[in-house]
């Protein structure tokens, strides 16, 4: 240590302006310690010491004139294990090294002393008469902050905030220079994750405004979203992105009132795109304020959610028109019924008139028709009784497409039995049941005698004109479900034909062979369907034909024992 | 037998035809009178004009009543004579239409008609038809008093 002869103290701190070779990103407290002035007796350490307490505190010490104690020193230097804190000559030697510094740097104080402090630079940096150009500045500034990148013993590099402070004697004159160095690697670190994290983001739009609105950091998904460079849009009010409408009702305003007053603000709304296109943008807006609680602007994190919000109306639409559907539906269903109601009643008024009056004609003017009147007479009357056939057949398929039908446990051979009283006139040659009383049926208690009878209907129907119609109607048990077959002797149906079969109007004969409205199966298979089952037929031309339905299998009711 | 007549309410001069035959066909011929809507029925049963003379238009021993039917439906025809406060309510209504719906058949019933009936689909069913309602509505059938107020023991 050089300057330390005379006792008075009189220390003295000159506010003077910070001169920065780098730019500190953050608020680095030491940014108010300025050039210290040590008197002749004052000890360097000593205007280091304060001049730590101060980086430390944050308060400038503009008198200080009994802190010249070895014994405060000691513990300031000694407790700073985080600083590197060293004092250089004027020329830049190192004179001191605290326990900081060797832990910061490497060298221990024997090594270092002595050793010009440009070797904690970086080779570039001593390339570049950086260090002399510190000194210089500090001796004309006072002082001078510098943060950057620093070599260790090791060769290793750390990012430093270094403050060096000259440090004058009484008259003035050059001493040395006062160094207190932080490694601020980690935090460098994390800003550097931080801001590529955040340049690097592009389902994001990351911004920062200041306090009254102006845009002042951009990042890569800003840009993307909304279509703005960074040097287009910083320096601009952040409300360009707001539809007019919302900027006539001063939302931009309110959202930053609410982030000023709330801490941030969460919204969901319509954005506008530098190209003037609109987007659905979920944003947060949170309030950045600094360590006095002062407002200096608002980050704003904006996320472009028309993807979703086109999901989300799309989803609304289409619920919108399944409900119109569903609405729709229930009306023609309505309307449906009231045309089956109109058809039966309307359409078979005429059909009524044809029958009866040609019925009139044949027994009031029989006298006055020959043979052939007659015969065209018959026609008249069997052409209407078809279509009166036609028309039940229509309503009957329209009835089971529509109605409700609640399924309840059915005893088969009831339903078989039922089936067969209604068979009447079609009902020629043999019919042999076999249908187990015990088998109960998942079925509507109107809809599946209909089947059968439709099965049976067709099963005498489709026979050979050479032999007698031979029925075997019979059922069994398949894994849950019950079987019931129609086997006929008939005239069989080719493979190529046993899907279409099924079809409505479907016929595969001409009329005068084999009547009907080719309605019947179309019926089966709606109503097998209706009631949860399946249908088939297994067939072969000249074969014969056995057309079975499965129906899920339900126990058998406790009112079922009436036999 | 009685010799009031049938009234017949039918809109379709078709089947309004053929059931006339029908009933003409057989043996013991019943006077049918024929109307064309639900409206001319409340006028003819409560003797306006032009059914104001009951010597030409006498209270019938029967309604053949159609559901489906110009300005005034056959329900409602059913319902206004059943809630006539006079002994008209009486009268034996059956209804004779081509709806087989249940809800017709019941409604029918639940509004208070003695019988009902679906139209035929062919000229013999129809013979049948009227030769089974003639023996048993006018002959078996014993018919209320509909003239005058009410009996006492209708009142509830």
């Amino acid at each position: 240590m050089k300057a330390r002869t005379s006792e008075s103290t009189s220390w003295c701190i000159k506010r003077q302006s910070v001169a920065r070779v780098a730019p500190a990103p953050w608020n680095w407290r030491c940014t108010r310690a300025v050039g210290l002035r040590v008197s002749a007796s004052g000890r360097l350490e000593t205007a280091l010491a304060l001049l730590m307490a101060q980086h430390l505190t944050g308060f400038p010490i503009k008198r200080a004139s009994n802190l010249n104690s070895d014994e405060i020193f000691r513990r300031l230097v000694d407790s700073a294990a985080d600083y590197a804190i060293f004092v250089l000559d004027s020329e830049g030697y190192v004179e001191s090294w605290n326990l900081g510094a060797e832990r910061m740097n490497g060298f221990t104080a024997p090594e270092i002393i002595g050793k010009h402090f440009s070797v904690l630079y970086t080779p570039a940096d001593r390339a570049g008469k950086r260090p002399a150009e510190h000194l210089q500045i500090a001796i004309e500034n006072g002082n001078v902050e510098d943060i950057g990148w620093r070599v260790r013993k090791d060769g290793s590099r750390y990012w430093a905030s270094a403050l060096i402070s000259r440090i004058d004697d009484a008259s003035g004159k050059l001493l040395g220079f006062g160094c207190i160095t932080r490694d601020l690697t980690e935090r460098r670190f994390s800003e550097l994750r931080y801001r590529l994290l955040v340049e690097g983001v592009i389902d994001y739009a990351i911004f920062s405004l200041d306090a009254h609105g102006y845009v002042t950091s951009w990042n890569l998904g800003a840009e993307r979203i909304k279509g703005y460079k960074p040097e287009e849009i910083i320096g601009k009010h952040f409300s360009t992105f707001y539809t007019e409408e919302d900027r006539a009702a001063h939302l931009p305003e309110m959202v930053l009132r609410t982030a000023a007053t709330e801490g941030h603000f969460t919204g969901e709304g319509w954005r506008v795109r530098k190209d003037g296109s609109r987007f659905w943008s979920n944003v947060v807006v949170t309030a950045l304020r600094d360590d006095e609680g002062n407002l200096y602007g608002f980050s704003k994190v904006t996320r472009d959610m028309s993807e979703r919000k086109q999901l989300q109306d799309a989803l609304e639409q289409h619920s919108r028109e399944l409900e119109l559907r569903v609405r729709e539906r229930e009306e023609s269903n309505a309307e449906l019924e009231a045309f089956a109601y109109s058809v039966s009643h309307d359409l078979r008024a005429p059909l009524r008139a044809i029958a009866g009056f040609a019925q009139a004609l044949r027994e009031d003017c029989d006298a006055s028709l020959d043979d052939r009147g007659r015969d065209y007479l018959n026609e008249i009357t069997s052409a209407a009784s078809r279509m009166n056939a036609l028309v039940q057949d229509l309503l009957d398929y329209g009835r089971v497409s529509r109605i409700d039908m609640p399924l309840e446990s059915m005893r088969l051979a009831d339903a078989v039995t039922n089936a067969i009283d209604q068979l009447k006139d079609d009902r020629r040659g043999r019919l042999s049941v076999n249908v187990p009383s015990e088998f109960f049926v998942q079925s509507h208690p109107r809809v599946l005698p209909q089947v059968i009878l439709n099965l049976l209907t067709n099963a005498f129907k489709f026979h050979l004109p050479s032999s007698t119609p031979d029925v075997q109607v019979f059922a069994e048990k398949r894994d849950g479900y019950v079987r019931l077959s129609v086997r006929d002797n008939g005239i069989g149906i080719a493979p190529q034909h046993q899907e279409r079969i099924w079809q409505v109007f479907e016929r595969l004969h001409d009329r005068e062979s084999y009547p009907g409205s080719g309605i019947g199966l179309a019926i089966v298979k709606r109503a097998v369907s209706r009631m949860n089952g399946r249908h088939g037929v297994d067939s072969a031309p000249e074969q014969g034909s056995t057309f079975w339905i499965e129906l899920a299998e339900s126990p058998s009711t406790n009112k079922g024992n009436d036999d | 037998m009685t010799n009031e007549p049938v009234l017949l309410v039918e809109d379709d001069p078709s089947d309004a035809r053929l059931i006339q035959r029908a009933f003409g066909k057989l043996q013991t011929a019943v006077p049918i009178i024929r109307l064309t809507n639900g409206d001319e029925v409340v006028f003819y049963l409560s003797g306006e004009r032009p059914f104001d003379n009951r010597a030409t238009h006498p209270l019938p021993s029967l309604v053949l009543l159609d559901i489906k039917l110009p300005r005034r439906s056959g329900f409602e025809v059913l319902q206004w004579v059943r809630r006539q406060p006079s002994a008209l309510n009486r009268i034996p209504v059956i209804m004779l239409t081509s709806s087989r719906h249940s809800v017709d058949i019941n409604r029918a019933y639940d509004l208070g008609a003695n019988s009902y009936l679906t139209k035929p689909e062919t000229a013999s069913q129809l013979d049948e038809l009227a030769q089974k309602v003639q023996s048993y509505w006018l002959g078996m059938n014993q018919f209320p008093d509909l003239h005058g107020g009410p009996s006492q023991t209708s009142r509830r």
